[in-house]
């Protein structure tokens, strides 16, 4: 291959990939492959942790406690989730740039609106949820609040942005056949965007409600009740059929709403 | 040349003014031409239809007339009742100027077929009225009016998916009376259809210009590509042959006969032999 062909070869992205394709290589060179990966005397740690969950702890008592703890774990993550439904919504429809796409808009001001918008999506979502958690405790204390809010913001970031290139791979002609109603940008978004995103919309929405739960779980660690807070109470103790118990509701919840979304998708398909 | 050709009714001597004016638009798309600069004018209670070849432009020179493409020489060289359709903003004006039925996937497959045919009004509703509507539809009477009308009010509740490729066309035509434009534009209407069905749907779009929601006078329009010589002979009143982007004839639709439209579409063989297709446009001249 002449010089002339590998410089029109490497073109920006092939550049990029390659890049990471060297960091990655070297960063496994670093690896010291030599020391053992468990810990001295891990084997009988490990077989005594898995043993436990024969059987998990299933006491009245710890069940209430384990149903108290799920319970909050939902209703913090639905409550993330819906706040950052209703930011990350209106943020992807301005981001997908498809409420000024009108022949006669000015395409300048659209590009402008679209970059800022995306920027303040891409801001909230690189601050992960575990960081906000621990600002907004500093800030308001231990109250439930935080733990929605610090959901609430990088979900917003995450949502929006998937939520944009949802409304951006709808099909052009039915669009442009509502456009040619007199319809305005705001109703095509009713009429047209919307709808015919609406299935990926929802499912994307249902696939972020599963991490929202697994999220709320591991925020509770700072001390908020929820799944996350009692696995470290029974840790710290130990108590590892307590643990097991209470991976055990986590995986049901997340189960649950997998099939609940399941069963959303499946009453919409056309 | 001029192809100016007033509807005659008695004795009327002065030519009305033209409903749609096209004054050398043309389009170009980065390096393919779209549409040579073609001037036509194009008067009230007119059929006309387009004719040629895939690529000769009618898709271009139609949605021109939509509004939904901006001609290259300037807003003002596509001209509707005195406005040009690009330069409209979207509402009622708009909506009540110039409406198109496209040749396919131009419904919205996700909404019911009353939704999509409600969506005509669209321009003429305020964005309060049509959000309300996708709750508690607004209009459903003259939704299902023009269902029944194109033969279809069983299907009001369908998905567009569940529908044949006929009865997606008739939820279009449906959805185009609810906008009730007085030009109506028609993107191969009948392409997909078999020939039972190309001619109901003919029918219907032929119905509908001479359709008013009032007092059944006609006064709108009809612009329809298409490509069978009997389907024009019987439902139009002018063709236009269009070739490479350009106007190849314009002729009263009951002197279109085969031979005129094999000559325009065979062309292809032997491309330096255009004598045929500039005597038919002196002709029409
Ligand atoms: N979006 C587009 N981009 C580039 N070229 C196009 C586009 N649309 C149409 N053309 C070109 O313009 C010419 C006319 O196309 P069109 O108006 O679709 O013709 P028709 O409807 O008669 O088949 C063709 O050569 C076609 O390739
Ligand atoms: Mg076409």
């Amino acid at each position: 291959m002449s010089l002339r062909r590998l410089q029109n070869w490497l073109t920006g992205p092939r550049l990029l990939t390659l890049g990471i394709v060297f960091a990655l290589a070297w960063s496994l060179s670093r690896v010291d492959w030599q020391q053992p990966i468990g810990h001295t005397g891990g084997g009988g740690a490990a077989l005594q942790v898995l043993l436990a969950l024969f059987p998990p702890e299933l006491s009245q008592e710890f069940l209430r406690i384990c149903v108290v703890a799920s319970w909050h774990t939902l209703a913090y993550a639905i409550a993330g989730m819906s706040i950052a439904v209703a930011l990350g919504l209106p943020l992807g429809v301005l981001a997908s740039g498809v409420l000024a796409s009108s022949p006669d808009g000015s395409e300048t001001r659209r590009r402008t609106l679209m970059a800022s918008v995306r920027f303040l999506l891409a801001a909230m979502r690189s601050v992960h949820e575990l960081v906000w958690v621990l600002l907004f405790v500093a800030a308001v204390g231990l109250s439930p609040m935080a733990a929605i809010l610090a959901m609430a913001i990088p979900y917003a970031g995450i949502l929006g942005r998937i939520y944009a290139e949802q409304l951006q791979d709808v099909p052009a002609e039915p669009v442009a056949a509502l456009r040619t109603t007199g319809a305005s940008s705001a109703h095509i978004l009713l009429y047209g965007y919307i709808p015919m995103a609406l299935p990926d919309l929802l499912s994307y929405t249902f696939y972020r409600l599963e991490c929202g739960i697994r999220a709320a779980a591991i925020m509770s660690f700072v001390g908020i009740d929820g799944i996350g807070f009692q696995i470290e109470l029974s840790l710290a103790d130990l108590l590892f059929r307590q643990v097991w118990t209470l991976l055990i509701f986590l995986v049901a919840l997340v189960v649950a709403v997998d099939w609940w979304s399941s069963r959303v998708r499946r009453s919409m398909a056309y | 040349m001029s192809t100016v050709r007033p509807v005659r009714t008695g004795e009327q001597v002065a030519a009305p003014e033209p409903l749609v004016t096209i004054k050398s638009a043309a389009k170009v798309y980065g390096t393919n031409q779209g549409l040579a600069p073609l001037s036509l004018a194009i008067h009230a209670g007119e059929r006309v239809a387009l004719v040629g070849p895939s690529g000769s432009g009618k898709t271009t020179l139609l949605r021109l007339l939509a509004g939904a493409l901006v001609p290259d020489q300037g807003t003002r060289s596509v001209i509707i009742n005195g406005k040009s359709p690009a330069e409209l903003k979207p509402g009622r004006e708009l909506a009540s100027l110039v409406g198109i039925v496209s040749q396919r996937f131009d419904l919205v497959p996700h909404l019911p077929v009353l939704h999509n045919v409600l969506a005509g009004r669209l321009g003429h509703w305020t964005l309060a009225r049509s959000i309300l509507s996708l709750v508690w539809p607004m209009e459903r009477r003259a939704a299902q009016q023009a269902l029944a009308r194109v033969g279809i009010a069983d299907k009001i509740n369908e998905r567009p998916g569940r529908l044949s490729g006929g009865e997606q066309q008739r939820v279009a035509i449906a959805r185009m009376m609810m906008q009730s434009p007085l030009v109506i534009l028609a993107d191969e209407p009948v392409a997909s259809l078999d020939p039972a069905r190309a001619e109901e749907v003919m029918e219907l779009l032929v119905g509908l210009v001479s359709w008013n929601e009032n007092d059944g006078s006609s006064q709108r329009t009809l612009i329809a590509s298409l490509h069978t010589a009997s389907l024009i002979r019987r439902h139009f009143t002018r063709v236009i042959g269009l070739r490479e982007s350009r106007v190849q004839f314009d002729l009263p639709a009951g002197e279109l006969d085969d031979a005129v439209l094999d000559e325009l579409y065979d062309l292809g063989d032997d491309t330096d032999d255009i004598e045929p297709l500039a005597g038919l446009a002196a002709r029409d001249g």
